[in-house]
């Protein structure tokens, strides 16, 4: 069959006709257009600018250069950076994993207005933008006088008011709350979809309930976790604002050098080359994750 | 000697009684079938006995044991569900091997069990398939592998052959009776399907609205059905109206019924009744309304003015054809003794 149509020489007619009939690639054309004009283009030309010498907003001389990147790869710093938003993203990521799945396994297991409830409490935060979410944690975990502070010294749990703002612990919390509803909502899809039978079947093999929770659900979840734990990473590896707010103005990351090179420091070559280096280890390690994620779950290439 | 049984079961779902005082005895090594149609509370009757439904009352008994209260995962009761509900993230070996696994069985005693189990229903090939690569019948066996490699007391199988086309489903069904017959166990089939019923059991539970209208083996309750409903649910029968006179069913000729004088329902197999052309003479008259030859048999529809057409099965001769529709013909038992006299008619009446 495929061979007979390969031979088939394809008029131009047919060709329009299968664009009119939309078949293939074509329905998705003018997304992708959008996204080459409005993505591609503005993120091409910002990599570029790594590749030149830019002085006062105008490019100097007329010739690439891999200097700026390799200035940039020899310096101790920047490694360091990569290192800390490489292990916070990756705790993060983590933390919302531990903190979603048991809010998506109780949506699965409730019915009715409680199920919508719970749907409703996932998504409002998303509603706010990250940066008011940021400040909150700034007014919760804030100095002597924060929120948690204050009930901790009234309650006298703690005599001296804890040093939570302004350090890796702050960053955390905040990263893990605000990319909660990215990790509970690919969640919540399969767990809610999945086939209860298959632990009725487990029970009846002689599982026990947690047994049957650790060798069946979750094992079958796996593609959803490994969804959920790229989307976080990748949003957790990139963000300026939370570690900007919570870690203080000492504390910085690849994302954050980004930001002050390009937006305070004007030095856009050196901006550019650090959002190179951002967006390609980003797009590594996240293909990590999704090809680990893919060998755990063998068995779905099977299904489909 | 009683095996299984299941004593008085009665399950409500909210409002509705899906369970009415639902009691079963299994004898040990035999094949028992809960036989009706849908939503008759058969499969919830299977799933009480593997303790996924708890009954509101009765009690369940394996050997001498009550399990009534016991949880699923601690019941000796290998279940076959109806879509097989195989694990699709393990193996075929790692599907039999589940249960030895959860049960902390040493490495090798597990790896000699799982291909014993999978040379049992002659998958052995397919040990590291997942699944999804296997066809139906495939996955039955693969489910039925994966039950019996714990050598449970009691087998249950929910609807094993729907997901199975006609043609493997006879195939699957055969060799499925040997291998219970091989191991010996006792199991109980539910299925909605007569013909499958008869096949494979021992004995048949036709059960109607939550409770057992009748229990006994396929041919006691083929021949000797108690109620109009379960003569038409097992095979064909044509359910009639009669009277009962001075213990004779008033007919022509007469029938033997030990029932009190008055009205009564008379069940006759259509292959019970023959057809002679002419409209004199005993019988019930009526005309031929249809007719279907085929093959060894032909198939008639006699309209007799009742507001069902008997139907009538005869022999076919070589190179007879039907009686032409409209002919004027007379019906009769061909063994009277073989028709049942019933007190209840169709649906209660």
């Amino acid at each position: 069959m495929a061979l007979e149509a390969a031979a088939r020489p394809r008029a131009p007619a047919t060709l329009l006709r299968r664009i009119l009939h939309g078949n293939g690639i074509w329905p998705a054309v003018p997304a992708l257009l959008y996204l080459f004009v409005f993505l591609a283009l503005p993120m091409l030309t910002l990599l570029a600018f790594g590749f030149v010498t830019i002085d006062r907003g105008r490019v100097v001389g007329d010739t690439w250069t891999l200097d700026h990147l390799k200035a940039a790869l020899s310096d101790e710093l920047v490694w360091r950076l990569m290192w800390r938003s490489f292990w916070v993203a990756a705790v993060s990521s983590l933390l919302t994993l531990i903190l979603a799945y048991p809010v998506a396994y109780l949506f699965a297991e409730t019915k009715g207005i409680w199920r919508t409830l719970i749907l409703v409490a996932v998504i409002s935060p998303l509603l706010t933008s990250a940066l008011v979410r940021a400040y909150a944690w700034l007014v919760i975990l804030g100095g002597r006088r924060g929120i948690l502070n204050q009930t901790l010294l009234s309650l006298g749990i703690v005599d001296q008011p804890l040093r939570i703002l302004n350090t890796d612990w702050a960053v955390l919390i905040g990263m893990t709350q605000i990319h909660l509803p990215f990790m509970i909502l690919p969640l919540l899809a399969v767990l809610a979809e999945r086939d209860r039978r298959l632990e009725e079947a487990s029970l009846n093999l002689g599982a026990s309930q947690t047994g049957t929770f650790f060798r069946v659900v979750v094992p079958m979840s796996v593609p959803a976790i490994f969804a959920g734990l790229a989307l976080v990473f990748a949003i957790s590896y990139t963000n300026f604002i939370v570690p900007q707010l919570l870690g203080g103005g000492s504390y910085s990351t690849l994302a954050v050098q980004v930001y002050e090179q390009t937006i305070v420091v004007l030095d856009w070559t050196r901006g550019a080359v650090l959002a190179t280096i951002l967006l390609t280890t980003c797009f590594a390690f996240v293909m990590g994750i999704v090809a680990f994620g893919n060998r755990l779950a063998r068995w779905n290439e099977a299904t489909t | 000697m009683t095996h299984i049984a299941l004593d008085a079961i009665v399950k409500n779902f909210g409002a509705v009684r899906v369970l009415d005082g639902c009691s079963v005895a299994v004898d040990k090594g035999t094949v028992m079938t809960l036989l009706g149609p849908s939503g008759c509370g058969k499969t919830t009757l299977l799933r009480t006995l593997a303790g996924f439904v708890e009954p509101d009352a009765g009690r369940v008994r394996v050997g001498d044991r009550d399990i009534t209260d016991l949880p699923p995962n601690r019941r000796q009761v290998g279940y076959v569900f109806q879509s097989y509900a195989l694990f699709p993230h393990l193996d075929v070996a790692a599907n039999v091997a589940y249960g030895l696994r959860v049960r902390r069985v040493g490495r090798a005693e597990t790896q000699e069990r799982v291909r014993k189990a999978l040379d049992l229903v002659s998958l052995s090939a397919f040990a590291d398939r997942y699944p999804a690569r296997l066809s139906g019948g495939q996955q039955q066996r693969v489910a039925i592998a994966r039950a019996m490699v714990l050598e449970p007391e009691v087998l249950l199988l929910d609807e094993p052959f729907n997901a199975l086309d006609a043609k493997l489903r006879l195939s699957m069904q055969i060799e499925l009776r040997k291998l219970i017959e091989r191991v010996g166990i006792t199991s109980i089939f539910v299925t909605h399907d007569q013909q499958e019923a008869m096949t494979l059991s021992d004995r048949v539970a036709v059960m109607r609205a939550g409770r057992i209208e009748q229990v006994g083996t396929p041919i006691e309750i083929y021949d000797r059905p108690r109620t109009a409903y379960v003569a038409a649910f097992i095979g064909r029968a044509n359910v009639l109206a009669v009277d009962v006179a001075a213990g004779r069913v008033v007919a022509d000729p007469a029938i033997a019924a030990a029932r009190p004088d008055g009205p009564a329902w008379l069940v006759a197999r259509p292959e019970n009744l023959t057809l002679e052309p002419g409209g004199e003479g005993a019988g019930w008259r009526g005309t031929v309304a249809f007719s279907t030859p085929q093959g060894a048999t032909i198939e008639y529809e006699v309209a007799t003015g009742a507001p069902e057409p008997l139907r009538v099965v005869t022999l076919r001769k070589v190179g007879e054809p039907p009686l032409p529709v409209g002919t004027p013909v007379r019906v009769r038992a061909v063994d009277p003794a073989a028709c049942v006299v019933l007190e209840d008619g169709p649906d209660g009446a």
